[in-house]
C-alpha cells in the first residue's frame, strides 16, 4: 500500500514538474517569438524615403488673339531622402515634365544635411535658396494655390530659386517668438550678355550657374520673425550680393548685383469667419551694374542699349477654406486670389511691365491632394520673344498630389 | 532718395517687429509658449505652408524622417520639431 501511494507521490510530483517545464518552455518560446518579432520591424539606423508631387490637368490659354488648349499631364518630382542618423541626411529632388512634346528633366536640388547644434544646420550641395519664402517653400504643385507662379519667379524670373555652395540655418526662441535664419555662399548668377544664346536677353541674371563662372561668389541670406507665440505670423527680408557676374575675361566679368526681397505669411484659423485665412506676400528686387550692352540686329548692324538694370517684381495672395463648416463638401473648398507684378528695365531688350490678376477655386480631396480650377489674367508689355502689347488669360483646371 | 524710402521703410517694420518681440519675452508669454502642446504646435506650424498632416499617413519611422527634413526645411526650432513629431507619432 506504502508503494502505491509513493508511486502515486512520485507521478503526481513528476507530471507537476513537466507541467512547470511546458510551461516555462512555453514561456520561453513566446518570448523567443516576441524579440524575433520586435527585430523583423526593428527600423535600421538608415532610413530611406522617397516622397514627393505631382500634377496634370488641362488648360486653355489666349495669348494676343491666338488661343492654345492641351492636356498638361505626368509631372511628376520625387523627392529622396537618406537619413543617415538623427543629424546626417541626403536629400534630392528631380523633376520630370513633359513640355512642348518632350520630356524635361529639372534637378532640383540635392545637399547634404547635417545638424550641428540644436540652434545650427549646415547644408551643403544644391539646395533651394531661402530668398523670400515662395521658391523655397511654397512652389511645389500640392502646396501653391495656383496651378501657376507669380510673375518674377520660375523661367526669366528675377529671383534666385537654388544655389550650389553651402549654407547655415536654424531657428531659436526669444521669448515667445521665433527667429529664423539662413545665411549661404554659393556660385552666384551669371549674366546673359550680347555674345550669348539669348542675346537680346542681354543684362538678365541667370540663376542655374552650376560651375562658377568667375571664381567670385555670390552670399545671401534671409532673417525671419514670427513675433506671435502661435506662430500665425512671419516677416522676413533678404539679400543676395555678389560681386561679378560676367564670364571670366569678358567686359561683363566686373559687373555686380544686388538683390533683396520682403515676405509676409499669415495664417489662422479664425472661429468667427469659420475657416482658414492665409496670406502671402513677397516683394523682389534686383539691381545689376549698369555697362552698354551692344546688340547686332541684323548682320553688320548694332545698335546700343543703355538702360538702368534695375528689376522689381511683388505679388499678393488670400486665400480662405471654411474648414469650420459642418457640411463635408464645403469645409473642402478654398477660395484663392492673387494679384501680382513684374517690371524690368526700361529700354532693356526683355523689357517687361505685366501685371497678374488670378482667381481660383480649390477642392481639397485630402489633405496632401487638390483639384484646382484658377482663371489668370495677364496684361502689360513686354516679355520672352514677345515686342509690344501682351495680354493673355487662361483657364487652367490641375489636379496635384503630395505624397 | 528711393534708396532711403526703402531703408526707412525696412528700419520702421522691423522696430515694430522688434518692438512685438521684445514684448513676447515678459515671463507669462515665455511660459504660455513653452506650454503649448504638440498637437498645438502641429496645427500652428505644418499649416504656414501646407494643411495639417494626418498622423495616420506615414509610419513612426517614416515619421522620424520627415521629421529631420521639415525641422530643417520649415526652420522649426528643436522644441517645435521634438514636441510635433512626438505629438505625431502618439496618434498615428
Amino acid at each position: 500500500m506504502k508503494k502505491v501511494i509513493l508511486m502515486l507521490l512520485l507521478f503526481v510530483s513528476t507530471g507537476s514538474i513537466v507541467a512547470q517545464e511546458n510551461n516555462k518552455n512555453n514561456e520561453i518560446d513566446s518570448l523567443v517569438e516576441a524579440a524575433l518579432l520586435r527585430k523583423g520591424y526593428k527600423p535600421s539606423k538608415t532610413q530611406f524615403m522617397i516622397r514627393g508631387y505631382g500634377h496634370a490637368g488641362i488648360e486653355s490659354v489666349k495669348t494676343n488673339g491666338e488661343t492654345a488648349s492641351s492636356f498638361n499631364g505626368g509631372t511628376f518630382a520625387p523627392i529622396f531622402l537618406f537619413k543617415h542618423s538623427d543629424r546626417l541626411m541626403f536629400e534630392t529632388e528631380l523633376e520630370f515634365q513633359i513640355s512642348g512634346g518632350s520630356l524635361d528633366v529639372g534637378f532640383e536640388y540635392a545637399d547634404i544635411i547635417y545638424v550641428l547644434n540644436k540652434n545650427m544646420t549646415i547644408r551643403a550641395g544644391k539646395f533651394l535658396l531661402p530668398f523670400g519664402t515662395f521658391m523655397e517653400r511654397l512652389h511645389p504643385s500640392w502646396i501653391n494655390r495656383f496651378t501657376t507662379k507669380p510673375l518674377g519667379f520660375g523661367h526669366d524670373g528675377i529671383t534666385p530659386g537654388s544655389g550650389v555652395g553651402v549654407e547655415l540655418r536654424g531657428a531659436f526662441n526669444i521669448g515667445s517668438s521665433i527667429l529664423n535664419y539662413s545665411i549661404y555662399n554659393t556660385n552666384g548668377p551669371g549674366l546673359k550678355t550680347p555674345d550669348g544664346e539669348e542675346p537680346i536677353e542681354a543684362g538678365m541674371l541667370t540663376f542655374d550657374n552650376l560651375k562658377d563662372n568667375n571664381n567670385s561668389r555670390a552670399f545671401g541670406g534671409r532673417i525671419g520673425i514670427l513675433p506671435f507665440a502661435d506662430s500665425s505670423t512671419e516677416i522676413g527680408a533678404s539679400y543676395y550680393t555678389t560681386a561679378k557676374v560676367g564670364d571670366r575675361g569678358s567686359i561683363y566679368e566686373n559687373l555686380w548685383a544686388n538683390l533683396y526681397a520682403f515676405d509676409f505669411s499669415f495664417v489662422k484659423q479664425i472661429p468667427s469667419l469659420s475657416g482658414i485665412v492665409d496670406v502671402k506676400a513677397q516683394y523682389n528686387n534686383s539691381k545689376v551694374d549698369n555697362i552698354i550692352y551692344e546688340i547686332e540686329e541684323e548682320p553688320g548692324i548694332f545698335e546700343d542699349l543703355d538702360f538702368d538694370n534695375e528689376s522689381k517684381s511683388y505679388y499678393m495672395q488670400i486665400s480662405y477654406r471654411p474648414s469650420m463648416s459642418q457640411n463635408n463638401f464645403i469645409n473642402k473648398l478654398e477660395f484663392v486670389g492673387r494679384y501680382s507684378k513684374l517690371e524690368t528695365p526700361v529700354g532693356a531688350g526683355f523689357q517687361t511691365n505685366k501685371k497678374e490678376y488670378s482667381i481660383g477655386l480649390n477642392y481639397w480631396i485630402s489633405w496632401r491632394s487638390l483639384i484646382k480650377f484658377n482663371y489668370q489674367n495677364i496684361t502689360g508689355t513686354g516679355g520672352h520673344d514677345i515686342i509690344g502689347r501682351f495680354k493673355q488669360e487662361g483657364v487652367y483646371f490641375h489636379w496635384a498630389i503630395g505624397f | 532718395m528711393k534708396t532711403y524710402k526703402i531703408f526707412g521703410a525696412t528700419v520702421i517694420v522691423f522696430s515694430a517687429v522688434l518692438a512685438l518681440t521684445i514684448g513676447s519675452c515678459s515671463a507669462e508669454q515665455t511660459a504660455a509658449y513653452k506650454n503649448r502642446s504638440g498637437a498645438q504646435l502641429w496645427g500652428e506650424n505644418c499649416i504656414r505652408c501646407h494643411n495639417t498632416p494626418s498622423p495616420a499617413s506615414y509610419n513612426d519611422t517614416d515619421w522620424e524622417t520627415i521629421s529631420l527634413h521639415m525641422k530643417v526645411r520649415a526652420n522649426l526650432t528643436d522644441d517645435q520639431a521634438g514636441k510635433i513629431f512626438e505629438f505625431i507619432k502618439s496618434a498615428n
